[in-house]
């Protein structure tokens, strides 16, 4: 009995120091006030968003809004001209090498080595990033993005839009960082493979990993992100919750409404 | 494994799968290894050729009856020169300068002022040498290969997810530099078995093998560099291989070809009818010593009896013909040699001047380092030219000496009226035996890391600039995505 209290107890601190440092440790997104300009054109015009631990962010916007700009400055490709990015907590314009430890991306366009398979592929990658998954691991995240068993050892050079798509989710699962990017990570997938993918999101999302996803997709957007911001000129110009019952129609009109603007 | 090794690793890989990439290292390492094998077997079968010609040579010199000793001067010496044991990888010049040359009394050596050295020599082009292959096709293999390492990373998308799994731009230049330079190894492995072999079997000097094998690595290191940063600076690979092409065109085929020609048309050579019309001329001013009234003969004459305290020549007690052929060798050897130190000063301004193409070309040190060490530049020929020289001068004026000692005046001014007076000036051939056999004296190996420095200093050169070209392209690669 004394035994079982002690226990008891003990895990109690425990969660509690870990929630205590959850609440200390810096949100994994976090950018506020960003304004970029590229030539004569401001990209973005005084952007501020932050993304939790187990929350999916969805950003939406028009051709040209500046998401997938978000996306290059959160990785440090771009330099922003003034505001604040913080990517677990690190400046990926000062410390972009850090920064892009605690992130993995999925670009739209998802490039691969040709020449080697899906497991080449992926073994090259994560070691690259300090990881080194077994086959079965591999698999495993193979499984969840729905990849077909014998299209693994061929090489990729023969792969569709989508299998691509489902090699750079495996990877990004198998990275096992806390935050995750995703450059419209539906478009090549067909419905089944779009719904497996929302459930995967779901699956990282309660593994704590923050999701900042850049969409055209507003359907796909409000069947699994808890918030979605609206893109215009450069900045939210509006943000709503899916969760507190707005319906898609309504949800279209708004992001039209909003967007136009 | 490093980041470094994990992408050096991976490029291999993705080589290994790349049939052009495959085709080509094959066809070079191929080509590479006939070239060790054939210039080997060439140099050795030459070297045997040249050693049998002098043996030759030296048994017919030896073997001539008794004769008058001015006929033995003109009846002259064949000396060839023995090909050092690295010119089995770099035969220089040593193919266009020839190592035969007939030495015979009043003349200079059939080699010196021969239009072949017109054109420094310099440009030879096209023996399939281990030097050719590593000098002109492995940079070509190199381009082709690397061209697309990392232009295709950024075509495909690829090099923008490598930098967001946060690899630092360094890491993959390293790596793909070292990726390449295993390639350029491969390419040099031919090379080292050929310089090994040399060193072993034919005892060529290590220190110039090792210095030989260091250039060639440091000449393929450059352009490994060259090709990443081409790669890596450039927006698609299409335009790498452009740039690369026509950078390997101009600094590998193009200024070394047109290098001695400025050289050339900067510091002229003359001709060997125009020297031989000015040694004529000389040598008529000079005088002529069957001349009787020439003043500068007149005034010989008239100290060798002084000299000898006579007032005829009958009366000396040596063969004044003898005394006078030494005398004319001298003026007209002095004359041959200041044609030729003035035509050697020139083809080292020329020569100088080519080098200093070092800096538009690596080819050109490449090759200036790789002669000099290899003991097979012009500065090998013009040794093996003055040696020859000095021999010839040496033997004629034995053979001057005998006919002034063992030959008397009267016999000499008889010879062809009285029949025994002509047997009598026919001496014992065992005086053509005393004549030593010419042997070439090679530059040590001091010599050749001193004529070698140039080209060496250049490659150094081409090194740090190729070091400086990753940095910049390191720097582009991060702005670029």
């Amino acid at each position: 009995m004394h035994e079982t209290m002690t226990q008891a107890t003990s895990t109690n601190a425990e969660l509690a120091t870990h929630l205590l440092a959850e609440n200390s440790s810096p949100p994994p997104i976090e950018i506020t006030d960003l304004r970029l300009v590229r030539g004569s054109r401001t990209v973005l015009n005084g952007l501020s968003i932050k993304v939790s631990r187990g929350e999916i962010y969805a950003l939406l916007g028009g051709n040209g809004a500046g998401k997938s700009t978000t996306l290059s400055a959160i990785l440090g490709f771009l330099e922003p001209d003034s505001g604040v990015i913080r990517v677990g907590g690190f400046d990926p314009v000062l410390e972009p090498d850090r920064a892009r430890t605690q992130v993995a991306y999925l670009p739209e366009n998802v490039a691969l080595y040709d020449q080697l398979s899906a497991y080449e592929n992926i073994a090259y990658f994560l070691a690259l990033s300090g990881r080194e998954p077994g086959r079965s691991e591999m698999d495993g995240a193979l499984d969840a993005a729905g990849l077909q068993h014998e299209a693994r050892e061929r090489r990729v050079a023969g792969y569709s839009k989508g299998m691509r798509q489902k090699v750079a989710i495996a990877m990004a699962v198998l990275r096992d960082v806390p935050v995750l990017l995703l450059d419209e990570p539906t478009s090549g997938l067909d419905p089944r493979a779009t719904a497996d993918f929302n459930a995967l999101l779901n699956v990282l999302k309660a593994r704590g990993t923050a999701i900042l996803m850049v969409t055209h997709d507003l359907l796909g957007a409000a069947d699994c992100a808890d918030r979605i911001g609206f893109l215009a000129q450069g900045s939210i110009v509006d943000e709503v919750r899916p969760s507190e019952g707005i319906d898609v129609l309504a949800l279209h009109h708004r992001y039209g409404e909003r967007t136009a603007a | 494994m490093s980041r470094t090794r994990l992408i050096a690793a991976n490029e291999w890989r993705l080589m290994r799968r790349n049939h052009v990439a495959r085709l080509a290292l094959l066809m070079l390492l191929a080509l590479s290894a006939i070239a060790t094998f054939t210039s080997i077997a060439h140099r050795a079968e030459s070297d045997a050729l040249r050693a049998r010609f002098q043996a030759q040579a030296d048994r017919e010199f030896d073997g001539q009856p008794a004769r008058h000793p001015h006929r033995m001067v003109h009846y002259g010496h064949f000396v060839f020169r023995p090909m050092p044991a690295l010119a089995a990888f770099d035969p220089g010049v040593d193919a266009f300068t020839g190592n035969t040359i007939f030495l015979e009394g009043h003349r200079q050596n059939s080699a010196n002022f021969g239009d072949v050295r017109q054109s420094s020599l310099l440009a030879h082009f096209g023996q399939l040498t281990p030097a050719f292959v590593l000098q002109v096709l492995g940079p070509l293999v190199l381009v082709f290969v690397g061209f697309g390492t990392i232009a295709r990373e950024r075509e495909s998308g690829t090099l923008r997810y490598l930098k967001a799994q946060g690899l630092a731009a360094r890491s993959l230049i390293a790596g793909k530099a070292l990726a390449l330079g295993g390639i350029a190894a491969l390419m040099l492995a031919p090379a080292l078995f050929s310089l090994g072999w040399l060193v072993v079997v034919e005892a060529a000097p290590l220190s110039g093998a090792l210095l030989l094998a260091i250039s060639y690595a440091i000449y393929l290191l450059f352009w490994v560099m060259a090709v990443i940063a081409a790669s890596s600076m450039t927006r698609d690979a299409r335009s790498a291989l452009l740039y690369l092409l026509g950078l390997w065109a101009l600094t590998t085929i193009l200024v070394p070809r047109i290098a001695p020609d400025i050289a050339l048309a900067a510091t002229p050579l003359p001709t060997r009818l125009e020297t031989d019309i000015a040694i004529q001329d000389d040598l008529r001013r000079i005088g002529d010593s069957h001349n009787p009234n020439d003043p500068h003969f007149a005034a010989f004459k008239a100290e060798t009896l002084k000299r000898y305290g006579v007032t005829k020549v009958d009366d000396l007690p040596v063969n004044y013909r003898g005394l006078l052929a030494m005398e004319g060798e001298k003026i007209t050897s002095r004359l041959f040699d200041k044609y030729n130190d003035t035509q050697f000063t020139v083809q080292a301004r020329q020569g100088d001047t080519a080098t200093g193409f070092g800096f538009l070309s690596p080819a050109i040190a490449l090759r200036s380092a790789s002669m000099a060490l290899s003991g097979t530049d012009l500065d090998g020929h013009k040794r093996f030219l003055e040696q020859a020289e000095a021999y010839r001068y040496a033997i004629v004026q034995e053979l001057n000496r005998l006919q002034a000692e063992a030959v008397t005046f009267a016999d000499d001014g008889n010879r062809n009226k009285d029949p025994e007076a002509a047997r009598r000036v026919r001496i014992d051939p065992k005086h053509w035996h005393d004549v030593p056999d010419f042997t070439y004296r090679p530059a040590s190996l001091d010599e050749r890391l001193r004529a070698a420095v140039p080209g060496l200093a250049l490659l150094l050169f081409w090194l740090a600039a190729g070091a400086a070209m990753l940095r910049l392209a390191s720097r582009r690669i991060g702005a670029a995505l």
